[in-house]
């Protein structure tokens, strides 16, 4: 999901500071899952099924009688482990690629251009479906068919600001005491490569928390009783049509608040950290 | 942020918000907005067209192909028809055999109707039947099974075939009112050659509709049959549209009016349906039971576990979780639909049967754990759709509540079926949720299923109850089969191979402008939509 904003410097420092307020409450509960939350997250309780909003569970309950506030903060853990493994996964992919082109230029460049420009023609979803038909459905294998989706993203980025990094002298001079290739990439030139990286990856963070939470809507990654926010829509979309809306919308409220929240921290952290001396 | 978009977010908010509380329905005034009856009211007049949602794509319209589904039953109930025939009240009466007699203990003798036509336009004859039953009958069709004591099948006369059996044979005559008494234009299917039951093909049948198009992934259209040989029962409507959709799109389409009905295999979309102005829901008795099938992997070997998970289960949450009410809980793996005669008899004998479906006997169920001792991890099978779901997390309750472990394991839909025919899915999980219905109105069509060579129990070895399968087939009086009967419900239930947890009413949802469909379960056999019509004023 895109977000559009103002330039980061008229931007208002209260909105930063809520968002990132929410991303910290988030990551807390993610953390503290099991002490935060008044109920297990499975547990049902066919005494209570959809109940409204109560003193007992605060955000009611869904169609088997679990407490949707404790569903949601143990589906912080899934959801937001998820985001972290998909990036992690298509970073470490894409900053090969970007530097590897960067590096060689001619016709590695070319090459690893036109595969990373097919593999931005195809939709992720197909990714997804392809590594699903190799390995079965399940969290990882939407992780890495999703992140095989985010690959040439970060690719193009990293390739873009890597280019930027080799032009500077200090590559020459490690070059001229004969570092190598390898080296010189690995110990200088990506780690100065990072902060600029992490802002944007801050920023891509809320795509990859989108994209698989509606891989697990479609049944590809989290399985039940998992509380994956996406999977929470999901099974609570059959109650939709009896007229129970909260278990559906909160957890899909959750996703559009960190998504959000993620969108406005990354873009404030890539404009101070893609600052270079 | 400027004051009027942080306004309009927070305008989005509070009404999502308030959105939460939505309209939902209440239980108990859509209970009382339900017609429990067979039949819906008849129709008033004729309809030119109508359209109606199923839940799924047919796969085939070949009944005889193990693929096909309830949805290919669904749709040919109204383009092919049978020796006997399925009524709205679940009896069954000569249909195109105008007569049967037993002409000795193990000979069934059926005198065919000669005014029949196929769509062709060419009689039906005894050959064509003679035909239709050894296709049935032919090893890995879908109902050869039925055919099991059949020795040969022969045409004795211009208008009558004589079937031979093994021994007298009860379930046999039922079952010539479902799919293994269809009878087929034998130069139709073999002129289509490998067309026959797909999209490219045309229908080899009698009945009220024609085949008009099946344009796969779209639809299925049938067309009133111009010259249908039983002038009093020709189709009210003129042609009918099936399209397939999710519960939530049938709901919205049956309330905006771009659909005119649906059979509802999902009650809980029937809440919406009952409180909506526009349409009405209808109930009536059916056969189809959900229950948990114990596999061979292990965990559930003994029987008494089996027994404690049924005393700790909460039916009546699985019934208010996932159909929202309008089920009926359960104690046996057949609905009452199935109590075709004898009815007091096995009304009394379902009430005797042991245990309580409401409230769950935790106490009772935990003193049953207790004399077993160490148990491994249970594991139940679901494929993530809303009412396995539903009864996989209450078996995971209830055993947690009696001292078990027990686990859900998700398989994906497009396999889940297959656990029925594979042992190594089986493998994966100790129960699997399903639902089961038959086409028979008598309990012994479904009790067979306990026999140790049944395709269906893999946990219940009963020499005893292996007697008793061929004596209730062989039992053509009423009161002795149902006496029968009631001997095998009650072994059944003291072996437990499955955990019988809620009746599914067959529910069907009209909108207010049409009527005249059964309401009942026969609408798998029974030409439905020939009754469909318009509404009077």
């Amino acid at each position: 999901m895109t977000v559009l904003l103002r330039p980061a410097g008229t931007r208002p420092a209260w909105l930063y500071r809520i968002c990132a307020g929410i991303l910290v409450i988030t990551v807390a509960a993610a953390v503290f899952a099991p002490i935060v939350a008044p109920y297990e997250p499975s547990a049902a309780d066919f005494a209570a099924l959809w109940q409204p909003p109560s003193l007992e569970h605060w955000l009611g309950t869904d169609h088997l009688g679990r407490d949707i506030l404790s569903r949601v903060i143990h589906g912080a853990q899934p959801s937001l482990l998820g985001a972290i493994a998909l990036l992690a996964f298509a970073t470490v992919l894409g900053v090969l690629i970007g530097v590897v082109a960067a590096w060689k230029r001619g016709w590695v460049d070319t090459v690893l251009a036109r595969i990373t420009d097919v593999m931005f023609a195809f939709p992720g979803l197909l990714f997804v479906v392809l590594v699903i038909a190799v390995f079965g459905r399940g969290p990882a294998t939407a992780v890495i068919g999703m992140g095989l989706a985010f690959a040439p993203v970060i690719a193009k980025f990293t390739r873009a600001v890597a280019l930027e990094e080799l032009a500077r002298p200090y590559v020459d001079a490690y070059r001229l005491q004969g570092v190598g290739g390898v080296e010189l990439c690995l110990r200088y030139v990506v780690p100065n490569l990072l902060p600029t990286l992490a802002g944007y990856l801050v920023v891509l963070f809320g795509d990859g928390l989108m994209s698989l939470a509606a891989l697990n809507f479609l049944g590809f990654g989290a399985q039940p009783p998992s509380s994956e926010w996406g999977l929470m829509v999901e099974e609570s979309r059959a109650g939709v049509i009896q007229g129970y809306l909260a278990p559906a919308i909160i957890p899909g409220l959750a996703i559009a608040i960190v998504v959000v929240a993620t969108n406005v921290v990354g873009v404030r952290l890539s404009d101070k950290l893609a600052v270079r001396p | 942020m400027s004051s009027a978009p942080r306004w309009l977010a927070m305008a989005t908010l509070v009404t999502l918000v308030a959105g939460c509380s939505g309209t939902k329905t209440d239980p108990d005034q859509v209970r009382q907005n339900v017609r429990l009856v067979d039949a819906t009211p008849a129709a008033a007049g004729p309809l030119a067209e109508a359209n109606w949602l199923i839940a799924k794509e047919p796969s085939t319209v070949d009944l005889d192909l193990d693929a096909a589904n309830s949805q290919s039953d669904l749709v040919m109930a109204n383009v092919c028809e049978r020796l006997l025939q399925l009524r709205p009240d679940l009896t069954s009466k000569p249909h195109l055999a105008s007569a049967y007699k037993w002409a000795t203990p193990d000979t069934l003798v059926f005198t065919l109707r000669t005014d029949v036509t196929f769509h062709s336009g060419k009689p039906m004859t005894a050959d064509d039947v003679v035909w239709s039953m050894r296709r049935h009958a032919a090893d890995g069709a879908a109902e050869s099974d039925e055919y099991v004591n059949v020795t040969s099948i022969g045409r004795t006369g211009p208008a009558e075939v004589t079937v031979k059996l093994k021994q007298p044979d009860a379930l046999f005559l039922q079952a010539m009112a479902g799919d293994a008494g269809v009878v087929l234009e034998r130069a139709a299917v073999e002129a289509q050659g490998d067309k026959y039951g797909t999209p490219r093909g045309k229908d080899a049948c009698s009945g009220p509709f024609t085949l008009d198009t099946w344009a796969s992934g779209d639809r299925v259209v049938l067309s009133k049959a111009p010259d249908y040989w039983d002038k009093a029962k020709a189709a009210k409507t003129g042609r009918i549209t099936f399209r397939w959709a999710e519960d939530d799109a049938i709901v919205n389409s049956l309330v905006t009016g771009s659909a005119d009905g649906a059979y509802l295999e999902n009650l809980a979309a029937a809440t919406r349906l009952a409180s909506g102005g526009t349409t009405t829901i209808s109930q009536g008795p059916d056969t189809r039971v959900w229950n948990l099938m114990a596999t061979e992997r292990g965990a559930l070997a003994d029987a008494r576990l089996r027994k404690a998970l049924a005393l700790a289960i909460n039916r009546d949450g699985i019934n208010r979780a996932a159909m929202a009410g309008l089920g009926q809980p359960a104690k046996e793996p057949v609905g009452p639909g199935a109590w075709g005669y004898e009815k007091a008899v096995f009304q009394s004998a379902y009430d005797s049967l042991p245990g309580s479906p409401v409230p769950p006997d935790v106490e009772a169920a935990k003193k049953l754990v207790g004399e077993v001792g160490p148990t491994e991890p249970i594991v139940v099978a679901s494929d993530g759709t809303p009412i396995r779901d539903v009864i996989a997390n209450a078996l995971v309750d209830a055993a947690g509540k009696i001292g078990l472990q027990a686990s859900i394991t998700q398989i994906p839909p497009q396999q889940y079926g297959e656990y029925l025919i594979k042992p190594d899915l089986r493998k994966q999980a100790d129960l699997f949720a399903d639902d089961y219905y038959i086409s028979k109105n008598d309990p012994v069509g479904f009790y067979k299923n306990g026999s140790s060579k049944s395709s269906v129990n893999w946990v219940f070895k009963d020499p005893e109850y292996d007697e008793l399968v061929p004596k209730a087939r062989a039992a053509i009086d009423d009161a002795e089969r149902a006496g029968i009967a009631t001997d095998m419900a009650r072994r059944w239930a003291d072996g437990m191979p499955w955990i019988s947890l809620v009746q599914s009413p067959s529910t069907v949802a009209l909108s207010t402008k049409v009527t005249g469909v059964p309401a009942s379960g026969c609408y798998r056999y029974y030409p439905w939509a020939a009754d469909l019509g318009a509404k009077g004023s």
